[in-house]
């Protein structure tokens, strides 16, 4: 049965001008997992908003929700507190009080629940979700996964009949994403608890998902079986750089047949190809990427879209011998009696590249940066930045047009009310970017998606005009679209001849973006290499192309090299002229 | 094993109130000295001999109030000798001792209250006040971490972007000017989601319950009744005996009057129980420890 109905639902804000949401019906069967996506903007979240009672946002709404056939509106406060949950973006935030076991009971002891019930209930949830160590620690003491893992938690504990997520794991490294997306998908088949989920990674979520729900400037596209929605999906880049490689790859060969969907599908689909023709991948760099292959790659970076090789720009800096950062055998950790997270680090990033930093949690990434932006001071061992010692750059010199740092948490450098005010505290002209944020300049900051607040604050450190550009995760949190779009402009910097260093978790980003790759594992650089190589020799930290061709093709890293490869193989009468 | 630091927090809280908060009240060398004999014996009991160098230095508030007291105070029929033409009172002496004991004492018990009652176990004792309090407190103490994280990170940011300068003091308190607003503005932007969270989970439905991971056992029982009675105890029959000394001009005890005797008595039972109970559960432990 359908345990939630809306039917005609349209929305508008108190101060918009359009509505959010427009004349959107569905149903949703108790125990289905419906995956929400849609371009940014699209009204996902304000949707997601309406199905929560107590989330409503002020505004005009048209149409009706039914949870078990009953209006919310004539749904008592205390049943729909717990008969609904709602997990958000934004882990740290939505925790409320200090103790992880205090955080557990918060939304029983809002409903009055008895004590022995409390206890009960709080010590089944959290052996449930194996938070028995933790059980008794400060909430600032857990990681960001162990913290969104604790709101769902906090959720559960209240036993509601359908969970919903509005971007749950945006702000989680890749491997916490994934535990959590598994837990999601542990408690729709153990439990039957009925899941609705908004999602950038649908490489993992597709798979769970039983319906798939696509909108678009507030209207719904497509709903159905999961599969089926992914056949239809339009040609839309936006729309279809959000599906997982293994769809838009189907979409790119105009694929027919069943769309795969997992890995081992999308495997067996290229496998029916077959591979008499091994691809030369040089080749294919030269001519500078795949015919036909480079729309998939959005409308941001045409020029250098199938640009992996590196060899090409560091010879376009002719003067460039000097390593643009060079880490000599560097020692730090955060306190005397703390134990190292820099061991040893040597590493060295040539002038006009892209580097990229990967690692697992903890590897040190991140403290890497910070000792080359001079934060961190290391004990032993020299960081150079352009042949300098970073010490002796006195004054503050080493951030005045030298090197610039932007900060994961992109929030931190927000100060005014709009975004053209930001870039005039920089003094920063828009004209000067080399892209374009003009439909930006009159929001505020906050209001901002996640890719536009990383390109707003892009711009804001552009204004010091850096040689030596660091970033922290620049694609947190943010949609294939925008994060392609990133790749874009980060290879124009680079082109203009700035060196770039990004440390990132992103291997999808990576792959697409560096000119040299490094792996780092317990502060130490255990590899180097462009990305071709180094993701062809991972066998798990490589893209999902690479896993799907693993065999079949040799170095087939990206979805450019996929669809190089796979023509090659099977070429389709007037596509290649 | 539940040693005295493992009872429930009201229990342990009560009795450190009893321990302290008469003896303020009474500056009578008998129940200082029980005072400290059972600071210190606790703190032994509890953290070894290695805690005596700890406590060595509050030993000097006896010192000081032997020393500086007579200094300044001139009261008293018994003159020692005479200083700068002030005479040194034997009172005086005297009186600055038993104050330096109370404060060594206080002190001590303070030093053990402090790593017993950890903050989680202080929120539960003020927190069963109401539930309301009880949320208000987490909160804070979620925020404060919270908070101080954020500004040092958005310290670092502003530095390292390169847009500001940092040469001289008036760019220094711009610089915090900036930081203060951008904590303003993200402090409020996601107090929001905060809210929403809060609301999501019911927060305003009606009567709030309270949870806490601290129960009660027999044991917390009883402790708690024993602490309060023996409190109690001593308190009445300081009202009653006047068990405070006269000690201008000259020193006037109360004697061994009946009300004084028992408040001795309950007092000093009052001030062993933590060390009796502390050396009670490791005897025990270790008969257990040697049967595992």
């Amino acid at each position: 049965m359908e345990i939630l109905t809306v039917r005609d639902l349209s929305f508008k804000y108190s101060l918009g001008r359009e509505d959010a949401v427009s004349g959107i019906s569905f149903g949703v069967e108790e125990g289905a997992f419906v995956a929400v996506c849609g371009p940014t903007g699209c009204g996902k979240s304000t949707l997601l908003r309406m199905l929560k009672k107590e989330l409503i946002p002020m505004g005009d709404m048209r149409g009706e929700v039914l949870l078990d056939g009953v209006p919310l509106s004539e749904i008592d406060v205390r049943t729909s507190a717990s008969a609904v949950g709602f997990v958000m973006q934004r882990p740290e935030h939505q925790i409320v009080t200090d103790k992880v076991w205090h955080e557990l009971a918060f939304g029983l002891e809002n409903l009055g629940m008895p004590q022995d019930v409390i206890r009960r209930r709080v010590s089944e949830i959290a052996a449930y979700f194996d938070i028995e160590d933790w059980f008794e620690k400060d909430v600032s003491e857990l990681s960001g996964g162990q913290k969104q893992l604790l709101n769902l938690a906090s959720i559960m504990v209240m036993q509601p009949r359908l969970l919903i997520l509005d971007e749950p794991t945006s702000q989680l490294d890749p491997i916490a994403a994934s535990d959590f997306i598994a837990t999601v998908r542990k408690l729709n088949t153990d439990m039957g608890l009925t899941v609705i989920m908004v999602e950038h990674r649908l490489q993992e979520v597709i798979p769970a998902a039983s319906r798939l729900l696509v909108m678009d400037k507030g209207r719904l596209l497509h709903y159905g079986p999961t599969r089926q929605v992914c056949e239809e999906v339009s040609d839309r880049p936006d729309l279809l750089a959000a599906m997982p490689s293994t769809v838009r790859l189907f979409k790119i060969m105009d694929g027919e047949g069943e769309c795969p969907l997992t890995i081992s599908e999308g495997r067996r689909w290229a496998e029916s190809f077959g591979n008499d023709v091994q691809p030369d991948f040089a080749q294919m760099d030269e001519q500078g990427g795949a015919p036909d292959g480079k729309q998939e790659t959005g409308a941001a970076d045409r020029k250098h879209g199938g640009d992996t090789n590196s060899g090409a720009s560091v010879e376009s800096v002719p003067d460039s011998d000097v390593p643009a950062m060079e880490f000599d055998d560097v020692w730090f950790r955060y306190g005397r009696d703390l134990h190292d997270v820099l061991r040893g680090t040597t590493l060295s990033v040539k002038q006009g590249e892209i580097f990229c930093i990967l690692g697992g949690n903890g590897s040190g990434k991140t403290t890497c940066l910070g000792a080359a932006a001079g934060l961190n001071k290391p004990y032993s061992g020299t960081v150079k930045v352009f042949g300098k010692n970073v010490r002796d750059y006195r004054n503050q010199s080493l951030y005045r047009n030298c090197l610039t740092m932007l900060p994961q948490d992109v929030q931190t450098i927000f100060l005014k009310n709009t975004v053209r005010e930001e870039l005039k505290d920089a003094g920063e002209s828009a004209g000067k970017l080399p892209y374009d944020i003009d439909s930006l300049m009159d929001k505020h900051p906050y209001d901002l998606s996640g890719g536009e607040q990383q390109l707003v604050a892009l711009a804001k450190v552009l204004a010091s005009e850096p040689k030596l550009l660091l970033l922290d995760e620049p694609t947190k949190g943010i949609d294939t679209y925008s994060s392609e779009r990133i790749s874009g402009i980060l290879k124009d910097l680079r082109d203009s001849g700035m060196t770039i260093v990004i440390v990132t978790h992103d291997v999808e980003f990576a792959a697409r973006t560096a000119d040299r790759c490094a792996m780092f594992f317990r502060g130490e650089v255990t590899s180097v290499d462009e990305p071709r190589a180094f993701f062809s020799e991972n066998n798990f930290y490589t893209t999902a192309v690479n896993r799907m061709t693993r065999g079949l093709f040799k170095g087939c890293v990206t979805l450019e090299d996929a669809v190089y490869a796979l023509r090659l193989q099977k070429q389709p009468a007037g596509k290649d002229g | 094993m539940r040693s005295f630091k493992d009872h429930n927090p009201i229990s342990v809280f009560v009795f450190y109130i009893f321990a302290i908060v008469p003896a303020m009240f009474c500056i009578n060398p008998v129940l200082m000295c029980v005072s400290l004999a059972g600071a210190v014996s606790f703190r032994l009991a509890k953290d070894g001999v290695g805690a005596l160098k700890k406590m060595l230095p509050f030993f000097a508030f006896p010192v000081l109030g032997v020393v500086i007291n007579p200094l300044f105070v001139h009261k008293g029929v018994t003159p020692l000798f005479i200083l700068n033409n002030n005479p040194v009172t034997l009172e005086a002496v005297l009186f600055g001792l038993t104050l330096g004991i109370m404060i060594c004492s206080t002190v001590i018990w303070f030093s053990s209250f402090n790593s017993i009652m950890t903050t989680d176990k202080l929120l539960y004792v003020f927190g069963s006040v109401s539930p309301k309090i009880a949320l208000i407190l987490s909160m804070t103490l979620r925020y404060i971490p919270l908070y101080g994280q954020q500004i040092k990170k958005v310290r670092q940011a502003q530095t390292v972007t390169g847009l500001y300068k940092e040469d001289n003091a008036i760019d220094k308190i711009r610089g915090g000017l900036r930081i203060m607003s951008v904590m303003v503005s993200w402090a409020l932007e996601n107090g929001i989601i905060t809210a929403d969270s809060m609301a999501a989970r019911g927060y305003g439905a009606g009567r709030r319950s309270r949870f806490a991971i601290f129960g009660w056992r027999k044991a917390d029982v009883a402790l708690l009744v024993l602490c309060a009675a023996l409190g109690v105890i001593t308190a009445a029959c300081m009202g009653i005996g006047r068990l405070a000394f006269e000690w201008y001009p000259e020193i006037v005890s109360p004697g061994a009057s009946a009300p004084a005797i028992t408040a001795y008595i309950a007092y000093a039972l009052l001030c062993a129980i933590p060390t009796v109970l502390q050396i009670k559960e490791e005897a025990r432990w270790r008969s257990l420890q040697s049967g595992i």
